[in-house]
């Protein structure tokens, strides 16, 4: 049970207040990019790409322009005038906006059609005849380093192959020294796959450019639209769009997961097209734009190693990562980091050697490498040694519960540091574990399984105890594009004490409007329920960095809580003012100050911020507002103790979740309610690339599940009941000591499906299955096996 | 994407008379549903059109159709048909390699068929065009044999009919080419 420091009535940490957004959402009220109109508003359609990899002959948009509506087609070769036709990716790769010669990727931007309306636009889509000249694309990363493999961007000065970076961390000599002389090596490839965040909402603009004022009003789906400014005045600058002429808002968001962090070309298109036709043009994808064009996450092939003792005590690991980026980098990870946080792969183990390496290539696929739910990597990461920690287990013959309590860092070893570098603030693992198994009954499990062993059916039980990494960053090490990653809060409180307070950040569904008013209302006592909370309009809020990997909590959340902090001194000058007592004479309950041993004499927070307005002492600064900027001085480090039960037939090969434990532990938690449904939603989100989610290419560069019918996203059938809980420890140097919670599932679940899952099978010979693990990839794992010949 | 289909039939015309008809263009294109031949180049290149349409999906295809190889003493015919979407959607490639024997009494076709399809259509109907494939081949046979009696031949591909093969063959039934009923009309959410 969470101890609270407040009453209900002001709903401070701790609280389950319900979601003070949730009654727009659910009225039909949110205001999504879509719902935006404005007067003489012009439509964008895309024109994409049928071809991987193809020479662009001609563009022939005659039929398109004797459309009814069709107002013009843009090309590559218009933006190239305004030198727009190509923009920098946030990891400060090169991507085209429009295409002047060559295209890339099945699905990439050709040309934008502009209509009256959206029917017209996709009309004239449709007559746009693009004339091709098909080259064989590269769809396999482990070709693209191949002597005979086409150099795919010669545009870029010096590119003289595929690669695109190498990125190591750790030891590798002394790892190697350790490997050799291990009494027990165990190794496995891994890929990762390439995933989609399939948000609801789909990606989307409102550009509006005002030419008397030459002034840019972006209505945008957006994490990050600070950044987003100013990554528009660097684009644009040159044509006049300087940061003060640009104001981004971001308006609600139907799901973001990392998706909404990059800039797209249909962003930049409309502000180009916006900027020369003087009206406002809107753009929003299809369903299938989106799941065939936007940025992707994941795609690492992983070859893992472990190094242990005859005992099963872990002494290493060994990860060497081909990262496959497609045809431009477009991650979202801090520019020192190219590889995001992957180096937390050491896991929650003690032991003190490691290496891991990363190279990355260019293919013939679409751009990115988003932190999709996974914190920069760290999905990829913990899958690699959760899945190890399994196969080590299984090759010593121990059980994989013991051998995880046996080389997990210790409560009294946090502050802990990696061999990759981190410092892991604080932990209880041990306690997590036993939470976990206790919940679910491990040892009766366990018991069950011999059992239905002996009958020949297959039960499997997996673990993962991960360890997350969040709160991106302090800024020693983390910026991207140069800005560091602090993030912001304002606070205003008004003279009757209700308050209005603003942030870098932008919620995407994470219940920022909540969550952010109860971190204020515990500090200052005013109830939660008289915070307005408002982000993403870059002309009100404080600059930060935006939403994503788990980061607002950790620093938007710190930045309220010192702002809210600054107001508390501030408040208790005033009340010694009041009170006419000297300030070290006050004790602070929530809510008001009172003198000490006098407890009748007190003054109410609603008191004090009045009399900030109307009675303030002499020479104090009048009003009650206050801004932080928090830059975190490390990052935070939530874990999870996932225990997962599968049961497979034996004749379909069908898997059956039959149970899901997940004990979380993100340190201070502020709204329970509010945790348990992002735990949810990511358990869910991790059940996905464990089971049923992956973009598939064929060799010619066809995505063969552009579509919802064939892109597999569970919905409540697939899901099985989430069983969850908390351990709490909290972060040491988070001013409230919470440590973000968002990703964590997704980055815990798939590993203890896919150990649950090779539990089961390992009756049969079977150490590893590549998620998603489907019915049939464990059918052809057995066919192989001739398990069924046997029977 | 690439779908190969390999087919044999037993025709009971003399093995000089299937040649004959084989290897014209002209009588051969117009067995396979939706294609027309419309312009001769030369005596082995030819330009031509295919229309594939069902659900959502409807290219047509401008193309050139080769005859690589033309045996008539060893009954050897290789076609090499290549296609690109008249929008510039995609583009659709095919290798027919054919040999005849003789056989009962008659003619036994053998053919193996490359189709190798890129863009839009593979984009949105990967899971369909093995089976409209195969569909399509089954009505290609059927037609064939169907010219070599003399009959006449209705090869105009309509979104019902194929559409209503395809739904057939997932649900295990459509293979048949006697069972001709056209299905109801596919439900309005399976175009959108």
């Amino acid at each position: 049970m969470i101890k609270c420091k407040t009453s209900k009535e002001i709903s401070g940490m701790g609280h389950s207040m319900k979601r003070k957004e949730d009654a727009r959402f659910l009225k039909g009220k949110g205001n999504y990019v879509d719902d935006i109109k404005l007067p003489g508003m012009l439509h964008m359609d895309i024109v994409r790409s049928p071809y991987a990899y193809a020479k662009i002959v001609k563009i022939n948009a005659e039929e398109a322009l004797k459309i009814p509506g069709v107002i013009a087609v843009v090309t590559g070769k218009d933006l190239e005038q305004y030198n727009l036709h190509w923009m920098p990716t946030l990891m400060s790769d090169t991507q085209m906006v429009l295409p002047t010669d060559t295209v890339m990727y099945q699905a990439q931007e050709v040309a934008a059609v502009i209509a009256t309306d959206r029917y017209a636009a996709r009309d004239g889509k449709e007559a746009v005849m693009v004339e091709y000249e098909p080259m064989k694309p590269l769809m396999d990363p482990k070709k693209s380093m191949d002597e005979d493999a086409p150099l795919l961007r010669p545009d870029k000065e010096g590119q003289t192959n595929n690669h695109i970076w190498h990125w190591e961390a750790g030891d590798r000599e002394a790892t190697e020294k350790v490997f050799n002389e291990a009494d027990v090596v165990v190794k496995e490839h891994m890929h990762i796959p390439r995933i989609h965040v399939a948000s609801i909402e789909t990606c989307g603009c409102v550009a509006d450019y005002d030419k008397v004022e030459n002034h840019l009003t972006m209505y945008m789906t957006t994490q990050a639209p600070h950044a987003i400014r100013t990554v528009i005045a660097l684009v644009a600058g040159h044509v006049g769009l300087t940061e003060e002429k640009v104001r981004v808002i971001s308006p609600d968001i139907g799901g973001g997961f990392g998706g909404k962090v990059p800039v797209y070309p249909g962003y930049v298109i409309a502000i180009a097209v916006s900027f020369l036709v003087g009206k406002p043009i809107k753009w929003v994808e299809d369903r299938s734009e989106n799941l065939q064009a936007d940025s992707f996450a994941r795609d690492y092939h992983i070859d893992a190693e472990m190094a242990a003792d005859k005992n099963g005590k872990i002494l290493a690991t060994r990860f060497k990562v081909l990262a496959d980026h497609g045809y431009t980098d477009a991650s979202a990870n801090p520019s020192k980091f190219p590889t995001g946080l992957f180096s937390i792969g050491t896991g929650s183990y003690d032991y003190g050697t490691a290496f891991m390496e990363a190279d990355a290539v260019y293919t013939n696929k679409p751009p990115g490498g988003v932190a999709y739910r996974c914190s920069f990597r760290v999905t990829e990461a913990v899958h690699a040694i959760e899945r190890m920690t399994d196969r080590l287990a299984l090759e010593i013959g121990k059980d994989p519960a013991q051998l995880r309590f046996e080389n997990f860092i210790k409560k009294d070893q946090f502050p802990w540091k990696s061999p990759t570098g981190w410092e892991y603030d604080s932990g209880d693992y041990h306690a997590g574990l036993e939470l976990a198994m206790k919940a679910i009954d491990y040892e009766g499990l366990r018991k069950e399984q011999v059992e239905k062993r002996a009958n020949g059916e297959m039960m499997g039980i997996g673990i993962s105890t991960f360890t997350e990494i969040v709160g991106a960053g302090p800024s020693k090490d983390f910026d991207i594009l140069g800005i560091k990653m602090f993030d912001s809060a304002e606070i205003r409180v008004h003279p009757t004490g209700k308050a209005i307070a603003r942030f870098g950040t932008k919620s995407q569904g994470q219940g920022h409007e909540t969550t952010y008013a109860q971190i204020i209302a515990e500090e200052l006592g005013i109830p939660a329920e008289h915070i307005q909370i408002e982000e993403g309009d870059t002309d009100t809020a404080p600059y930060g960095l935006g939403t994503y990997a788990s980061r607002s909590t950790p620093t938007a959340g710190a930045a309220a809580a010192m702002a809210a902090r600054k107001l508390r001194d501030k408040a208790k000058k005033i009340a010694a003012h009041l009170l006419e007592v000297s300030e070290d004479d006050l004790e602070w309950e929530p809510g008001k100050f009172s003198v000490k041993g006098a407890p009748e004499k007190s003054k109410t927070i609603q008191e004090i911020v009045f009399a900030s307005y109307t009675n303030h002492p002499q020479g104090m600064e009048a009003g009650f507002e206050a801004t932080h900027y928090y830059d975190p001085p490390n990052l935070t480090f939530p874990s999870g103790a996932y225990i997962c039960v599968v049961d497979i037939d034996k004749e379909t090969c069908e898997i059956k979740v039959r149970r899901f434990v997940a004990i979380d532990d993100c340190g201070n938690i502020i709204n329970p309610m509010i945790v348990q449904g992002q735990v949810h939603g990511g358990l869910t989100q991790g059940i996905a690339p464990a089971m049923y989610e992956e973009l598939i290419y064929d060799e010619a560069g066809n995505i063969l599940n552009g579509t919802f019918m064939d892109y597999l996203v569970p919905t409540a059938v697939e899901s099985p009941k989430w069983e969850t809980g908390h351990t709490v420890t909290p972060s040491p140097h988070h001013p409230i000591g919470a440590k973000g919670v968002g990703e964590s599932p997704t980055v815990g679940a798939p590993p203890a499906i896919a150990n649950a899952i090779v539990d089961a099978l390992s009756v049969h010979g079977v150490t590893h299955m590549e998620i998603p693990i489907t019915p049939f990839k464990v059918w052809k794992e057995l066919q192989k096996r001739g398990v069924f010949d046997k029977e | 994407m690439t779908t190969t289909i390999t087919r044999s039939f037993q025709a009971e015309e003399s093995i000089d008379h299937v040649w004959s008809n084989i290897s014209n263009p002209e009588r051969l294109v117009t067995c396979l549903p939706g294609a027309q031949l419309t312009e001769t180049v030369d005596e082995k290149n030819f330009k031509g059109e295919v229309v594939m349409k069902f659900g959502p999906v409807k290219a047509k295809y401008n193309g050139l159709i080769t005859f690589e190889e033309l045996n008539a003493e060893t009954k050897q015919m290789k076609m090499i048909g290549k296609g690109l979407d008249s929008k510039g959607k995609g583009s659709a490639d095919m290798v027919m390699n054919c040999n005849l024997t003789e056989k009962d009494g008659g003619t036994s076709v053998d053919y193996t068929i490359n189709i190798t399809i890129t863009g839009m259509l593979a984009q949105f109907g990967a899971r369909l065009i093995t089976d409209v494939t195969n569909s399509v081949f089954d009505e290609f046979t059927a037609n064939f044999k169907a010219k070599l009696k003399g009959e006449e031949v209705d090869n105009s591909m309509s979104a019902g009919k194929m559409m209503g093969t395809v739904v057939k063959s997932m649900f295990g039934g459509g293979k048949k080419k006697e069972d001709a009923t056209p299905p109801p009309p596919p439900k309005s959410d399976t175009t959108t």
